[in-house]
């Protein structure tokens, strides 16, 4: 049976061969269900590569001077890079009926604020994770709390100079986006005295690594924790009250992409209500599509991991683009701070 | 001509401009992008300059690179003590057991490195395997934080390289004539004098390509500091990493990478300066 699919599958893609359209993604972000509904209904064979990071991504995008994608996955800080440098179609919202769909929050948000580029796709916060086994989570409730002294050698930090220098900025009281050199010194000062407490830097491993308590309290993605919670009950999420950073994954369309009219219609569909909710759901983050929201599982919509009430949500900051020279003074600092 | 040579030179051909298109054809981009600059907008763009060498000088990147050798020496030395007794016993083996012996060394080339390295990531967790049994043979009562240490990428560093260290050491220890020992031995040395003067001196060059082997990819191998170590350190690895890919400083990256492989080449060229010929054919 399996195989008589997969011949079908197969012949599917021959017999449309002329309709395709090449997508660049996060691995694993659309699930391939999503996928193969969009090429029964319309017939467009779609082929899909995936990357790891937004840096390989764009470094793969701006290398090559002509694009065979059609539809790229970046996050919010690389839509804004991206965008301004002329790589991203503006988007005709004409063209897509289901655009009403969206959260009104995201439309037009700082990183992307006039002609769309970007259709925001899925989003999370950077937060603080406790394990209830081993540290009270009540006792947490900012990016402050991480400093003290009985959390040393236990903290997890994500594995990225701008998630943990946005972590020290706010608890700082300076925006997570700051590009005064002068605030990301004291950013690096406060981060120094805080390296006594890091167990380790991780990004991919960091849910087993909460899930098995190799670190037990720390930076996490909510997203992370809302799934670990499945296997570990202990894990609590805490949205800090200095404030935190919003990112969000935006889908685009790359300016000089071959299959621009199929590009339209699959973003339409993935702004599909119950498109969106499956999206959401599949992931364990929050979809940007309030259509889509209100047809999700009943536990997941009223999930506050996932979905914080709006006076929650409005300590949150997008992730913006810095710019290469700024970025440079981050990345030295960020060494500095592994060379301790 | 004979067929033979036909087929000689076939390979030849085929080999030299293999390796002339992806490793030399290579090389010489990642020299020239070394003398680019880079902007905002363009990974890399003109003019040529020597900038991207001259901010090597920085104390940060010596430091990085002092900080890499220091862990890939000490990697290195933990080899050696290791590698070179079982090398001497699975020379001296008989021959039966010595090739299953060698078998054993080589499996583990069977498996990717990368899939090796979480396995001990297993081995060492909080709730892995060693802590299980050590709780429940009651010689602990608390989980061993062993998983992000030091000791960890040790562990990892010397276990993935230890191989390289031996081969080279065996092949040497394998060819040492044990009348020379037994004279020695006749003439009245003491086991510490014939060791130190007989036989370290004469298996020198098997030491030196094993030290070799292991001590450049030790510099280099940047996921077992991050998978072991928590990513706490960073490592020539991670450095040139970050600037192809975070830093969008290609240049820079380019010039590191040059650098790397300038210390590569002057180390073997000291490897060349005191071996022989026979022992070079072994180390091939």
């Amino acid at each position: 049976m399996k195989w008589l699919l997969l011949l079908s599958l197969l012949l599917s893609g021959v017999v449309h061969a002329s309709e395709v359209l090449n997508i660049y993604i996060w691995a694993d972000d659309i699930p391939a269900e999503v996928i193969h509904q969009f090429e029964k209904d319309t017939g467009i064979k779609v082929n899909i590569a995936e990357y790891d990071s937004n840096e390989t991504m764009y470094a793969k995008i701006k290398a090559a001077r002509s694009s065979r994608y059609d539809i790229i996955l970046p996050s919010s800080y690389y839509v804004e890079r991206m965008a301004r440098e002329g790589m991203l179609e503006p988007l005709d919202t004409k063209r897509l009926s289901n655009y009403g769909n969206l959260n009104a929050q995201f439309i037009k948000p700082a990183y992307d604020p006039n002609i769309p580029h970007s259709i925001p796709y899925l989003w999370g916060v950077t937060g603080i994770f406790a394990n209830r086994q081993y540290f009270d989570p009540e006792a947490i409730s900012s990016w402050n709390d991480l400093w003290r002294p009985e959390y040393k050698g236990q903290l997890l930090l994500l594995d990225d100079a701008r998630e943990v220098f946005s972590m020290a900025l706010l608890a700082l009281g300076y925006s997570p986006n700051d590009t005064d050199s002068a605030h990301i010194k004291q950013a690096f000062d406060k981060l120094a005295a805080l390296k006594p407490n890091v167990r380790v830097f991780a990004v991919e491993a960091a849910p087993s690594i909460i899930n098995d308590a190799d670190a037990t309290v720390g930076m996490v993605w909510n997203g992370d924790v809302y799934q670990i919670h499945d296997e570990n009950a202990n894990i609590d999420f805490i949205y800090p009250k200095d404030g935190f950073v919003i990112w969000s994954d935006d889908l685009a369309i790359l300016k000089n992409a071959p299959h621009k009219a199929n590009a339209y219609k699959f973003l339409n569909y993935l702004l599909r209500a119950d498109v969106a909710a499956k999206c959401s759901e599949y992931q364990g983050y929050a979809t940007a599509n309030l259509a889509g929201q209100h047809v999700l599982p009943k536990d997941m919509q009223n999930n506050p991991t996932i979905f914080p009430p709006a006076s929650t949500l409005k300590h949150g900051q997008f992730q913006r683009d810095v710019g290469d020279e700024v970025l440079a003074v981050y990345d030295r600092y960020w060494q500095q701070l592994k060379l301790l | 001509m004979k067929p033979d040579t036909y087929f000689k030179r076939f390979s030849v051909t085929v080999v030299s401009l293999w390796l002339g298109l992806f490793a030399l054809g290579a090389f010489l981009l990642v020299i020239s992008v070394s003398f680019l600059s880079h902007s905002n907008d363009e990974l890399i763009t003109g003019p040529i300059t020597l900038a991207n060498y001259a901010a090597l000088a920085d104390m940060i990147y010596v430091k990085i690179f002092l900080r890499s050798l220091l862990l890939a020496g000490s990697c290195t030395v933990m080899s050696l003590v290791l590698g070179y007794p079982f090398a001497y016993l699975l020379a001296r083996a008989p021959e039966k057991i010595k090739n299953t012996l060698l078998l054993l060394v080589i499996i583990p080339f069977w498996t990717s490195s990368l899939v090796r390295s979480y396995a001990i990531v297993a081995l060492l967790k909080a709730q892995g395997i060693l802590n299980t049994v050590l709780l429940s043979l009651g010689i602990i009562h608390q989980p061993l934080q062993l998983l992000f240490t030091d000791t960890a990428v040790m562990i990892g560093l010397v276990y993935n390289l230890l191989p390289f260290m031996i081969l080279p050491l065996y092949a040497n220890l394998e060819r040492f004539d044990m009348n020379l020992v037994d004279a020695a031995k006749d003439l009245g040395a003491s086991s510490w004098r014939i060791l130190t003067r007989i036989i370290i001196p004469i298996s020198m060059p098997g030491i030196m390509a094993g030290c070799i082997l292991v001590l450049l990819p030790a510099m280099t191998l940047f996921y077992i500091p991050d998978l072991l170590g928590g990513a706490k350190s960073i490592l020539l690895g991670n450095l040139i990493q970050m600037q192809f890919l975070s830093a969008h400083n290609w240049p820079l990256g380019a010039a590191l990478s040059v650098v790397l492989t300038a210390f590569t080449g002057i180390l073997v060229l000291v490897y060349r300066r005191y071996s022989t010929e026979q022992d070079r054919q072994d180390f091939v």
